[in-house]
């Protein structure tokens, strides 16, 4: 868990606000507030919250789809939100590639499955000759579970299943350091979710990819996860390691997500109990609040007030496993 | 009783004799075995699969062919009247040998009726490629360019709401009557609506997840233009066009009609219109012969157009 600081930091998001305009000049919806976090070189982080907490922007943010209003992101070392050079942003575009929720609707419908995957290839002139770009696509193709004979093919033609991993071979053929994955499986069949998961693992060791795992399904991000944050409403209310988020969760929201789980027995669904989260535990006596480290690599954003409150609890639980 | 004995059998027997596992073949099942697809060919499929619509292109092919031939062997000009001192050769109704009859100097009816076709054919295709062209290059450009945008709409706010019929009036007036000039006044200002209908259907499919993943890969907006918006386009063009080309033989007919258009030196089916419409009364097939080809040739290339944007919309090919 400690471990942390001496893992190299590929992208860091600084103190992030993202707004959009409302046609209100004076009223700004604030989609992502004070989003703090490092991800680490070789690690799958995974960002979970529920529809419109934002999550989604602030993945687009780091593609620089949409701009941020305050702070900064910084990748491999360099800034790479607000103004950068046409040099810059295109270095970007190499390095971080997007795998997109739906892939019925983020694949061009005219075009063959050649265009589709090779379109960075040519962008960026990324090859020798024709027969290299073949070869690419080709390889791209295959590396992903599908065949160099479906090359001729329209995205039509495929299953969904099928079109997700051409979509995954467009972002991989770049050869790209860091994959913002946006719900890559929501949209697909229960059957072939697996498939899709193992394969991006499979990738990932392959291609040291790192990856940020954008997802409202807690079951999934506990199977791919490393690192876990927590966004609700545009906040990151909690960072932890995967194993420590699903035993110690701090943050009042975080508990009620983890307690809101189907469990796959009946037995256990029946007695359950759901928390609903309640926001009148909270500190509101309008203090600002900050991200607080309670534990080694694990942040809660809190007041100074519910700092000691996380603390305790932390205390807390470490008591009660020490003494089971 | 017997198929009880066979349950037992069964039973006793070992499972793994009844079952055997299956190669997995992995290749296999990821071939797909419908056949290859073509656009292109789809689209030709799906439009000859409708008999009306092989008979009416054939009658919209005939009517065109025509109409670009025959005048070339007439050689029909309304300033020659070879019979016009001939009497007897005035006002003849139709007969085998004088198919549409003649008018009041003596011409054959059939010959200036295709001479008159042929010029409005020319002209609509002429003005409809050339106002396609613009609108949909300005269109979709307009579409994408947000600081485009707010210019071009109050460009075209003050050009939509010049009055056509006094512009023609001026221009024509200006650059005097002829085919070129007849050509610039339909185009001058038709281009902007083409490009204001095109820039619309930009902004509908220009946000939609495909472009961002074309963004996200680096592609420039030109290209992004070329393949990703147009080809969604071509259905909708197609269904323009169809729209645009008879449109245009209307409006060819009705400035000459109205004496804007072509000049007395060139056959139009729009003066002849506006002429016989005096012989209503004695000779009504002078006036309805015109009208009726006239008629005929735009429902037939409206069709035709149609049937092709639709034909060309994939989601008619399954």
């Amino acid at each position: 868990m400690s471990n942390n600081e001496d893992r190299e930091v590929i992208l860091s998001i600084k103190h992030v606000d993202i707004s959009f305009d409302t046609g209100n000049k004076k009223k700004k919806f604030v989609a992502v507030k004070d989003a703090n976090f490092d991800i680490y070189k070789g690690e799958t982080f995974a960002l979970v919250g529920e529809s419109g907490s934002g999550k989604t922007t602030l993945g687009r943010a780091i593609l620089r789809i949409n701009p941020c209003s305050a702070g900064e992101i910084i990748f491999e070392g360099k800034r790479i939100s607000g103004k950068i050079s046409r040099e810059e942003d295109r270095n970007v575009v190499r390095n971080i590639q997007m795998i997109f929720q739906d892939p019925a609707a983020s694949l061009n419908e005219r075009a063959t499955i050649e265009y589709c995957v090779s379109e960075g290839l040519l962008n960026f002139h990324l090859y020798k000759d024709e027969a290299d770009r073949i070869a690419k696509v080709d390889k791209a193709l295959t590396d992903v579970g599908l065949l160099p004979e479906h090359k001729s093919r329209y995205p039509h033609e495929f299953s969904g299943g099928q079109r997700q991993r051409v979509g995954i071979a467009r972002a991989m053929i770049m050869d790209p350091k860091f994959i913002v994955a946006d719900e890559p499986i929501s949209a697909l069949d229960v059957s072939i979710r697996a498939q899709v998961l193992n394969l991006m693992n499979k990738l990932k060791a392959e291609k040291h990819l790192t990856y940020l795992f954008i997802a409202h399904d807690l079951s999934v991000v506990r199977f791919i996860a490393d690192r876990i944050a927590v966004i609700h409403l545009g906040e990151i209310v909690e960072i932890a390691d995967s194993e420590t988020l699903f035993k110690y969760p701090l943050h009042p929201y975080t508990v009620s997500l983890l307690s809101a789980v189907p469990m796959p027995d009946p037995i256990v669904e029946r007695t359950r109990r759901h928390k609903v989260y309640d926001p009148s535990v909270l500190d509101n006596s309008g203090a600002p609040r900050q991200m607080y480290e309670i534990r080694p690599g694990h942040f809660v954003y809190a007041t100074e007030k519910e700092r000691a409150q996380y603390e305790e609890k932390a205390l807390a639980a470490e008591q009660a496993q020490g003494e089971a | 009783m017997e198929e009880k004995s066979l349950m037992e059998d069964v039973k006793t027997e070992e499972r793994s004799d009844l079952f055997e596992f299956a190669a997995f073949d992995e290749h296999e099942s990821e071939h797909i075995a419908a056949p290859q697809y073509s656009y292109w060919k789809s689209v030709w499929r799906t439009f000859i699969k409708n008999k009306f619509t092989v008979a009416v292109s054939i009658v919209m092919i005939i009517l065109v062919l025509f109409s670009l031939i025959q005048p070339m062997l007439s050689g029909y000009s309304p300033l020659i009247a070879p019979h016009v001192n001939e009497p007897e050769m005035r006002f003849l109704q139709p007969s085998a040998e004088h198919i549409f009859g003649t008018d009041n100097l003596g011409n054959e009816v059939w010959d200036a009726v295709w001479a008159g076709a042929r010029n409005s054919i020319i002209i609509s295709f002429v003005c409809t490629a050339i106002t396609m062209v613009i609108g949909v290059v300005v269109g979709a450009i307009w579409g994408f360019s947000k600081k485009m945008d707010k210019w071009m709409l109050e460009v075209y706010n003050v050009v939509s709401n010049v009055p056509f019929l006094l512009l023609a009036m001026i221009l024509s007036y200006v650059l005097g009557a002829g085919m070129g000039s007849l050509i610039f006044v339909m185009c001058v200002t038709e281009w902007i609506f083409v490009a204001f209908f095109i820039r619309t259907q930009v902004m509908i499919i220009r946000d939609r997840e495909y472009n961002l993943a074309s963004k996200c890969l680096g592609t420039s907006t030109w290209t992004m233009i070329k393949n990703n918006i147009l080809p969604y386009l071509i259905s909708v063009i197609m269904t323009y066009v169809s729209r645009q080309i008879p449109a245009l033989i209307s409006y060819e007919v009705f400035l000459s009609y109205m004496g804007l258009g072509l000049g007395v030196t060139k056959a139009s089916l729009g003066r002849m219109i506006s002429i016989y419409t005096s012989y209503m009364n004695g000779y009504p097939h002078l006036f309805w012969i015109p009208v009726i080809v006239l008629a005929i040739l735009s429902i037939s290339l409206y069709i035709v157009g149609q049937r092709l944007a639709d034909a060309a919309d994939p989601r008619t090919h399954m």
